[in-house]
């Protein structure tokens, strides 16, 4: 391989693992839970901000062209672990406010409005972090000590990206197989129920939604040090949108189909866009612009006609069961 | 399983419950106390209330005042989540299985005791909880043989007939080991020969000494399976007694009849 095309498989592997985790964390409160958590895409971002403030140096250096708070210098991995532990804060105030006493459609309204509303105050505050311009200059994890411009960092990085997927699915397949996701799923189907059966939906949705909010952030904390910027432009409320996308075509509500998801939508689908991008076909804008018409037919599609996803979730039969009927009969046939 | 009832008194004592809509008194003043070891009927007109004051003696609706004394304790305050693991357990009038459950798991998400049914133990792993998980799989497979049911298992609950949902909701709510147990009409919509077998499951469980409250509409069902039936009608209570001794009563015949 050539140097570019190395360049453009890690950076295509680094991309595919940060929406892998984005998707196994969106899935634990969408598709488990049936949390509609439009503002999915600010949790990425508070943890991609907490890990850039906590790994770059005070906002005067290189001459103060940038402000932001923090600055802190400190050593891999910490950043990472604070972008986590950001995320996982952040679920505590917007649940509690969200998620206790409103309907879910009322839910995802007031979750949808929180998204423009944060963007919208990050890009004016600009003391905060550097408003709609960002904060550049993001240091690679551990770039004091190897230098981050060479192929085998770019290897490193890819390898480093694959320790926090197996971390995501690590705990998210933990809580989808347990009898907590089993509760979860009950709540979704029927939360009325399940509270009569001594669910308290208010704990296990504040619980799913910290844990998702602290993988969303590990995602972003992973992005920011790869690309090494972070702008209010990247993480608009659309993002949340694709992601959604991810989650129905892939399949709701089981960790396979969150990874399948995660790689057929904002991995395939955006990179063919790009490629047609290179085209130069008709106007120019004008394939950026179909992307979202094709990302809204997809779920509408899907939603239509596979409902349940290239992936469904799996129905779970357990050991020593039954033979049911239609088995029999096929055995008597 | 049901427990057997202990200490002495009734095991419900509501007083003075109301519940208002927007100023339309759904529950307007009604005071009962349920018997333990018995099933008292709670029958009357379309818009008696009955259900209404079902939900908030479960707790899934909040009085709007009175008080609801369970066993001893006050109980008016506490969430339905509370109440049911305290064992005031109901089902709904309309079909409320996990569809996208399995029959079992239905059965299984009840289980009050289970390790792995926290965000803790669920990341503890599997070895954590595994223990507990076979004990409920066994619960859950002896009322599901009880119930006629365990050749449906390992189907989803969603695709299960009307009168094969109501059987999953009452065997849910036993899995709670109820103490008290608040059926919302139970045999609506259920064909005959399962109305059957629900009401001998019913005979069955209060032989063992389980307190059930019921709606029910069907009278001859209410006379054959209550030891004691309250009569509402436009959320207030207007009598009670044994079925035969209401029948007696002219002016309940009437509010039935006419309302």
């Amino acid at each position: 391989m050539t140097n570019a095309q190395v360049y453009y498989a890690t950076n295509l592997l680094v991309y595919a693992g940060v929406d892998i985790i984005a998707c196994l964390a969106l899935n634990l409160q969408f598709g488990l839970s049936g949390i509609v958590n439009f503002s999915f895409i600010v949790f990425q971002a508070v943890g991609a901000y907490t890990a850039a403030v906590l790994s770059m140096p005070p906002d005067s250096a290189n001459g103060a062209f940038q402000t932001y708070v923090g600055g802190l210098q400190l050593p891999f991995p910490i950043p990472w672990i604070g972008g986590a532990i950001a995320g996982g804060l952040l679920a505590i105030p917007v649940g509690l406010v969200v998620l206790r006493r409103l309907r879910p459609d009322y839910q995802a309204i007031a979750l949808l409005v929180l998204s423009v509303i944060a963007n919208t105050v990050i890009t004016n505050a600009v003391p905060l972090l550097n408003g709609a311009a960002g904060i550049a200059l993001v240091p690679p994890p551990l770039s004091d000590q190897f230098d981050p411009n060479t192929i085998n960092y770019q290897y490193f990085f890819v390898g480093l990206t694959a320790v926090g997927v197996a971390l995501a699915a690590l705990v998210a397949s933990r809580i989808v197989n347990s009898p907590y996701g089993r509760s979860l799923r009950a709540m979704r189907e029927h939360e009325v129920a399940a509270t009569a059966i001594g669910k308290n939906p208010v704990q296990l949705k504040m619980t799913v939604f910290i844990v998702g909010g602290a993988i969303a952030g590990l995602s972003g904390a992973i992005l920011v040090g790869f690309i090494q910027v972070w702008a209010p432009s990247v993480w608009l409320y659309p993002e949340t949108i694709i992601l959604f996308a991810a989650i129905i075509v892939g399949g709701r509500g089981n960790n396979i189909g969150a990874i399948l998801g995660a790689l057929l939508v904002p991995v395939g689908f955006e990179e063919v866009t790009r490629l047609l991008v290179k085209l130069n076909i008709g106007p120019p804008g004008l394939i950026p612009a179909l992307e979202w018409v094709a990302i809204g037919l997809l779920i509408i599609g899907f939603l239509w006609f596979r409902p349940d996803g290239v992936r469904p979730e799996a129905r779970r039969v357990f050991e020593d069961a039954p033979i049911t009927e239609d088995l029999e009969s096929a055995h008597t046939s | 399983m049901p427990t057997r009832p202990e200490g002495s008194g009734p095991l419900l004592v509501a007083t003075d419950i109301h519940r208002h809509f927007e100023g339309m008194r759904a529950v307007d003043g009604v005071s009962i106390e349920v018997p333990r070891g018995q099933i008292t009927g709670l029958i009357g007109p379309n818009g008696a209330g009955k259900s209404t004051f079902l939900a908030v003696v479960a707790g899934t609706l909040p009085a709007s005042s009175g008080t609801i004394v369970f066993d001893g304790e006050e109980v008016t305050h506490l969430p339905a989540y509370a109440r049911a693991r305290r064992g005031v357990v109901r089902t709904f009038q309309l079909p409320s299985e996990f569809a996208r459950l399995t029959v079992l798991e239905n059965l299984m998400v009840a289980a009050p005791i289970n390790r792995g049914d926290s965000l803790w133990g669920a990341l503890m792993g599997k070895s954590y909880w595994m223990r507990d998980e076979r004990r409920i799989v066994e619960q859950a497979r002896g009322l599901l043989k009880r119930f006629g049911m365990s050749a449906k298992e390992s189907d989803y609950a969603g695709t299960m007939s009307g009168g094969q949902k109501r059987l999953i909701e009452i065997m849910r709510a036993l899995m709670l080991g109820p103490r008290l147990l608040l059926l919302d009409e139970p045999m609506s919509g259920v064909h005959p020969s399962i109305v059957q077998e629900i009401q001998y499951y019913l005979q069955d469980l209060r032989r063992e000494g389980l307190t059930i409250l019921m709606v029910e509409h069907e009278l001859h069902m209410v006379e054959r399976l209550c030891d004691s039936v309250i009569v509402m009608a436009q959320g207030k209570v207007i009598g009670s007694g044994t079925m035969a001794s209401l029948r007696k009563q002219r002016e309940i015949v009437d509010a039935y009849l006419v309302g």
